[in-house]
């Protein structure tokens, strides 16, 4: 190995690393806020690059049915809620955002030339469709188990990416999918050549992740994320609903997901399975993490794509071993700066 | 009225099915049962794994690899190393090696990831079912991602299981053997340790339970049934590979176990065999429905689980057994067995517990500052002040729960700060706790059985194999003579958590009082209790001092304090304020001014 | 007691349906879901449009999923066998599948014929593989098409990168065991995942290996990857792919950036362009147009061909059998056996299949043309 494949290799490490971060950013804000450890945060990835190939071939994307199948769904259930605690104002609103949004989406997707949009509105599109699915995913699925311990949240969410691959290839079907680049420029970096999607990945990355550390330390709704995450009873006493917060939680979610999704498609062939590794190893740098620190999550980030970028390069087929192995000297690490016997929840 | 069949009858009628089965039923249904046999043997591991210890574990299908691959290997291979070559050719010197392999295994992984608490465990098992899988794709040894072929069936005295119906009574067995030596497991001290896991772990610790190890029993044993399924299944397939072993496979196995009911034993059989016919029959109906191609079963899969869990959370099995009526089994004390042997007390008026200068502090909080007791043998020493004087976290510094900052406390005349709650309790002092900890639904008497853990030796092996009875019995008398002696012998049966709270905690004195101590700590256990009540926690606790034990005890109700103590230690904000005989304390001015406030 | 009434009940409801036993009954087996769903819906939308009736028999097929899985491949024979008195199996997509489903197939004394690609299901020829044949072109066969090609344009190191999986390993063994004869100089051995998101470091050390070509191998879109890959970081040599990539999916996906590239293939890959005279045109074409007619222009892809071969040598096999014995017989299993392995010349899609009782693929050949990506289309090399 001489010192440009090494540079490359970090390149490709740290762009890979970048998506890596930002799902597990997600996954931490998931976690300090709803407990739930979600493992379908990798599906968002796919369901996202595939939704928007699905826009630019002109076809109405599959995933449309199934926001309209859980906005039916929730309209059912918040509907009934609203009947038996006798607040019929509410149905209308009910309606409106579970139904009529869906609808309203359905109509513009049938109408617009979809194939022959600019890229961002496609990417708009694409964002609008598989966004909503998050606080949809959290009302049908979640709320009704919101105070479960987690261990249950962990089954329900692995039961939920089972679900979603499984709708995956049906809706996408078993090939892959590229999109085309948002720009096709090449830079000279020093000794080596960087394309432009590669920029495009690490500085969307890093705009987001500053967007978040804003509107966690600015916006009225950051702050109550935060609160709930630090305190659920708490935050309850102080007019927070732990509800919201858990919607708002998995709009972001699905959003950071879905957006990774956008921003890989021109690097590389998305499937409707590859979700679950790439979350799975945004998992692992969470776990560096220990699910709490951002910072240090987004650092065992870049370390697992390094990791990964280097290893496959070393010694390619035992990459994911190595890779999935970094996690036990982690978790050992954890387990001696732990000391006590702790009750589970 | 439902008819009501004994346990017995129902269990005969099942193994007479099982033995008929192979007989009359078509060949594949046979094969389904095998199949159902096999995943149910999984699914027990993780019913003991998840259900019981609250351990959960993606990986066991690595596990189950495991087993399969060492047989494949070793009876098939034509070039085994010398030191190994003892082994090949025969499928139970495999199961043997296996059984070892996988148990060590198991062992490192556990070492590796099990002290870990709630979520990293299952993150961890879920990355090393990837990493596992991968090995087994990657060496070449193992045949590689293609596979192995060859592998010969299993010979009973020379007798080849070839035929599905062969080896069905082979798959049966080893099933039914599991599960009775889980269900005996359970119902022993092994057993109560292991289910005070879930949510009872600082109690078991307070009980002198090594956690730790039982937590790795619980998953060492999971993996030797998931690697005894495995070599089943390699022996049943003839045909190993990858695919069966991979992560998907190991999601499947906990569903099977949630959706049978995770803490039952038989709900492992239950969830495989729902698991499974559902799986068949979804693969003729769903295409029927829907007729194009797509993953369908799978999709199911995971709304039915998400469903389970919304709404029955404790699995198919509690909603299967209300079908079928079995008379409770109801248990029976063997009076004759002879009473466990006593430590002998220290002599009456010596100090057994003194701290000296405990500081403990949080951050920047200091919830106990330069803290000093002493308790003699003998002697009720209280300890009281106003809500959040530190007391309880006094009583963790001792009992060793908790590490003290600064300072030092002697039991018995040696150091016992940092040592954990355990050793402590093993030297004799044991505890209550404010915020009642105890199993809900276990009975009262196994709730105080865990009390007496540390008078009994008896492990895992005898346990399942029922040769542990005659120490049980003494275990069990143990615990029904403190139930009797704190007046709850009418709830003995009954499940601890249908008590009353003041009940309750009369029930931890009798948990405490079962470990033999000769220091007991109690956190506020007049609290709930009614008047008639109060006189006979009071009249016990006089008895034991009067047999020579210590009594340290936190208390607010300051009449049930003062007519019994005999010295009592004042904290407020951390510190004490005030020591000495009840009535002296009554008057201290720097106590009423903490207790009233500062009436001016 | 309660949980083996319902659950005979429940198996009992799952099997409500089942076929009449008059009909010649094909079970079949594919993976139409799993890791190589890309290769089994193919082949699962080819078996319905396989023939329904033969010398006048009625035929009934019965199409399973295996999910990419072995022990579903292995449940779902024995259902086919026991339940359904299956004829013969179709089946299944994958190597593992089809190696972990012989042991059953030759218990039940039950012909099968596999559409995955591995010489080990059927060579050699024993006790239990007497009863199973396949259609699908040996990786052997496949790589000395590769090599011959290499070694007529100059090519002397060879790098390979393939799947992790039983594809690329399948592939590599016989690509290396070939090379090493025609004295091809191996310089490089990678593997990738399907779902992997990169490959750079592969690529990267592949090209320090600086062999004259490079060969891909890997099954459909993900094996745009590496290729894309050693594009965008200038690779300058030859890139080859295998058969595994026919279909329009990868040129979809891979575009500009396989232009130029080399793979052996079945001729039904590039059926209009064969001759008139080439036997294989008829029953490839034929194949093509029913294909695309159900499912749309552009959609067929080699793997459905595999299946639509096996069918072909059903037909041609059967009316052997029929006059032996009657369907449902295991007289008429073993006559079918023996009219399989009794087949000389028939053509089919992917080649001209000439059985033996030591050769349980009887391609030759003429079962594989190289073909170039040119315009984004497959062109035949001449």
């Amino acid at each position: 190995m001489d010192f440009q494949i090494a540079l490359l290799l970090a390149q490709d490490g740290i762009t890979n690393g970048a998506i890596y971060a930002l799902l597990a950013l997600a996954l931490v804000l998931v976690f300090a806020v709803t407990r739930v450890i979600f493992i379908p945060q990798g599906e968002f990835v796919a369901y996202g690059a595939l939704t928007l190939v699905m826009i630019q071939a002109g076809t109405v994307p599959a995933t449309l049915w199934l926001l309209l199948g859980a906005g039916v769904l929730a309209a059912a259930v918040d509907a009934r809620g609203a009947l038996a605690s006798g607040q019929k104002g509410r149905l209308a609103g009910v309606l409106a955002w579970n139904v009529g949004y869906p609808v309203v989406l359905a109509a513009l997707l049938y109408l617009l030339p979809l194939a022959t949009l600019a890229l961002p509105l496609q990417v708009l599109l694409a964002l609008l469709v598989v966004v909503p699915m998050g606080p949809l995913m959290y009302r049908l699925i979640y709320q009704p188990v919101a105070a479960a311990p987690v261990l249950i949240l962990l089954i329900i969410s692995v039961a939920v990416h089972v679900g979603m691959v499984g709708l995956g290839l049906l809706f996408f079907g078993a090939e892959g999918s590229r999109t085309p680049p948002f720009s096709e420029a090449r830079f000279e970096l020093g000794p080596m050549m960087v394309n432009g999607q590669t920029i495009w990945v690490i500085a969307a990355s890093i705009v987001l992740i500053v967007a978040l550390y804003q509107f966690f330390g600015r916006s009225i709704y950051g702050k109550a994320l935060r609160a709930t995450a630090m305190n659920r009873n708490g935050a309850r006493l102080m007019g927070i609903s732990p509800a919201l917060a858990g919607r708002l939680t998995f709009l972001l979610a699905a959003l950071i997901g879905a957006l990774s999704g956008v921003l890989i498609a021109p690097i590389t062939t998305i499937y409707y399975d590859t979700g679950f590794l790439i979350g799975l190893k945004g998992f692992v740098a969470a776990i560096v993490g220990g699910l709490a620190s951002y910072p240090i999550a987004a650092a065992g980030a870049v370390l697992v794509g390094l990791l990964e970028a280097f290893s496959s390069f070393w010694a390619s087929a035992y990459k994911e071993v190595i890779v999935f192995t970094l996690i036990i000297p982690v978790l050992l690490w954890r387990s001696f700066t732990s000391h006590h016997v702790e009750e589970e929840e | 009225m439902k008819p009501v069949l004994s346990v017995r009858s129902v269990l005969g009628l099942f193994l007479a099915l099982l033995l008929v089965a192979p007989l009359v039923m078509p060949p594949f249904y046979v094969t389904l049962l095998n199949y159902i046999g096999l995943y149910a043997l999984v699914a027990l591991g993780l019913v003991l794994l998840t259900g019981v210890g609250g351990l959960t574990s993606f990986g066991q299908a690595a596990f189950v690899g495991l087993g399969a691959y060492t047989t494949a290997v070793l009876t098939t291979a034509t070039d085994l190393p010398a030191w190994l070559a003892w082994a090949g050719g025969s499928p139970w010197l495999a199961l043997g090696v296996g059984l070892v392999f996988t148990a060590t295994v198991a062992f490192v992984l556990g070492s590796l990831t099990l002290r870990l608490s709630g979520h990293y465990l299952p993150l961890g098992t879920i990355a090393w079912g990837i990493s596992l899988y991968f090995l087994f794709g990657t060496l070449e040894t193992l045949g590689g991602h293609t596979g192995l072929t060859g592998i010969p069936p299993i010979a009973i005295f020379g007798f080849e299981l070839t035929d599905g119906s062969q080896i069905f009574y082979l798959i049966w067995a080893f099933l039914l053997l599991a599960v009775f030596t889980t269900q005996n497991l359970l119902d022993s001290r092994e057993g109560r340790a292991i289910r005070a896991l879930k949510g009872g772990m600082v109690m078991a610790e307070a009980m002198g339970v090594d956690t730790a190890r039982s937590r790795m029993v619980i998953f060492v044993i999971a993996a030797l049934h998931a690697c005894a399924s495995g070599w089943l299944y390699a022996h049943l397939q003839r045909f190993v590979n990858p695919t069966p072993f991979g992560l998907h496979i190991g999601i499947e196995y906990l569903f099977m176990a949630v959706v049978g009911g995770a803490g039952q034993v038989w709900g492992a059989l239950l969830g495989a065999g729902v698991i499974t016919i559902a799986k068949q029959w979804l693969q003729d109906l769903l295409p029927r429905i829907f007729g194009q191609s797509g993953n369908f079963e799978v999709i199911f899969f995971g709304l039915m689980m998400i469903v389970i869990l919304q709404r029955a959370r404790e699995g198919l099995w509690p909603l299967f057994a209300r079908l079928v009526p079995v008379k409770a089994t109801k248990r029976t004390l063997d009076a004759a067995a002879a009473p466990l042997p006593r430590k002998p007390l220290p002599a009456r008026g010596d100090v057994i517990l003194e701290a000296k200068e405990v500081t403990r502090k949080f951050g920047g909080l200091v919830a106990n500052n330069a803290m000093s007791l002493t308790v003699k043998a003998g002697e009720i020493l209280a300890l009281i002040g106003p809500n959040g004087a530190g007391k309880s976290t006094m009583f963790n510094q001792i009992s060793g729960v908790d590490t003290p900052t600064s300072g030092e406390v002697l039991f018995l005349g040696r150091p016992v700060a940092g040592r954990g709650s355990r050793a402590i309790a093993r030297m004799g002092m044991s505890r209550t706790f404010q915020h009642v900890k105890l199993l809900p639904t276990m009975s009262v008497l196994e709730n105080v059985a865990i009390g007496a853990h540390m008078r009994g030796d008896k492990g895992v092996f005898p346990a399942a194999w029922r040769m542990d009875r005659a120490e049980e019995a003494r275990l069990l008398n143990e615990a029904a003579r403190q139930i009797e002696r704190v007046g709850l012998a009418e709830h003995m049966f009954d499940a601890a958590g249908s008590l009353a709270l003041g009940q309750q905690r009369i029930l931890e004195i009798a948990r405490a009082l079962a470990a033999d101590p000769c220091l007991l700590l109690l956190d506020e256990p007049a609290a709930g209790l009614r008047f008639k009540e109060k006189q006979a926690l009071a009249e016990l606790l006089r008895k034991l001092r009067g047999e020579g034990m210590g009594i340290l005890l936190v208390e607010h109700d300051m009449d049930f304090v003062m007519g019994l103590v005999d010295r009592v230690v004042v904290m407020e904000f951390g510190q004490k304020i005030a020591e000495g005989l009840p009535e002296e304390v009554q008057q201290n001015p720097a106590v009423l001014e903490a207790y009233l406030g500062g009436v001016e | 007691m309660k949980l083996r009434t319902s659950m005979m009940a429940a198996i009992g409801l799952a099997f409500a349906a089942t076929a009449a036993h008059a009909d010649i009954n094909v079970g079949v087996t594919v993976s139409a879901t799993g890791p190589a769903a890309s290769l089994g819906i193919p082949e699962k939308n080819t078996i319905a449009l396989l023939p329904t009736t033969i010398a006048g028999e009625k035929v009934n097929y019965i199409v399973l999923d295996d999910a990419s899985d072995t022990t579903s491949a292995v449940k779902n024979v024995r259902k086919l066998i026991s339940e359904d008195k299956v004829d013969v199996i179709l089946g299944s997509t994958i190597t593992p599948n089809s190696l972990a489903m012989i042991d059953v197939v030759a218990e039940s004394a039950t012909p099968m014929i596999s559409m995955a690609a591995s010489a080990r299901i059927v060579e050699p020829v024993d006790d239990k593989k007497r009863w199973v044949f396949k259609t699908p072109q040996n990786d052997a066969q496949m790589s000395t098409a590769i090599i011959e090609h290499m070694t007529n344009n100059g090519v002397k190191t060879v790098a390979f990168i393939g799947f992790s999986d039983a594809y690329g390993e399948g592939w590599y063994e016989q690509f290396a065991a070939v090379a090493d004869v025609r004295k091809l100089k191996m310089v490089a051995n990678e593997r990738f995942a399907r779902t992997d998101t990169s490959v750079t470091g592969q690529v990267l050390k592949i090209m320090s290996a600086k062999p004259d070509a490079v060969l891909i191998a890997g099954s459909g879109t993900p094996a745009a990857l590496p290729q894309k890959a050693f594009k965008e970081r200038g690779f300058a040599g030859k890139i080859y792919q295998t058969h595994g990539v026919a279909n329009n999916d990868f040129l979809r996906v891979c575009g500009k950036d396989c232009e130029g590239t080399f793979l052996p293939a079945g001729p039904v890959l590039v059926a209009a362009q064969l001759p008139d005279t080439n036997p294989v045109k008829k029953s490839a074409v034929e194949y093509i147009t029913k294909y695309e007619t159900a499912h749309g222009k552009g959609s067929v892809s080699t793997f459905g061909a595999h299946g639509w071969d096996s069918g072909v040598l059903l037909a041609a096999a059967v009316p052997t059998a029929l006059k032996k014995a009657k369907p449902g017989t295991k007289e008429f299993r073993a006559a079918l056996r023996d009219a399989l392995e009794g087949l000389k010349e028939v053509p089919a899609a992917h080649g001209i299949f000439t059985m033996s009782p030591n050769d349980h693929l009887g391609l030759d050949q003429r079962a594989r043309v190289m073909v170039q990506i040119q315009g984004g289309a497959w062109k035949l090399v001449k």
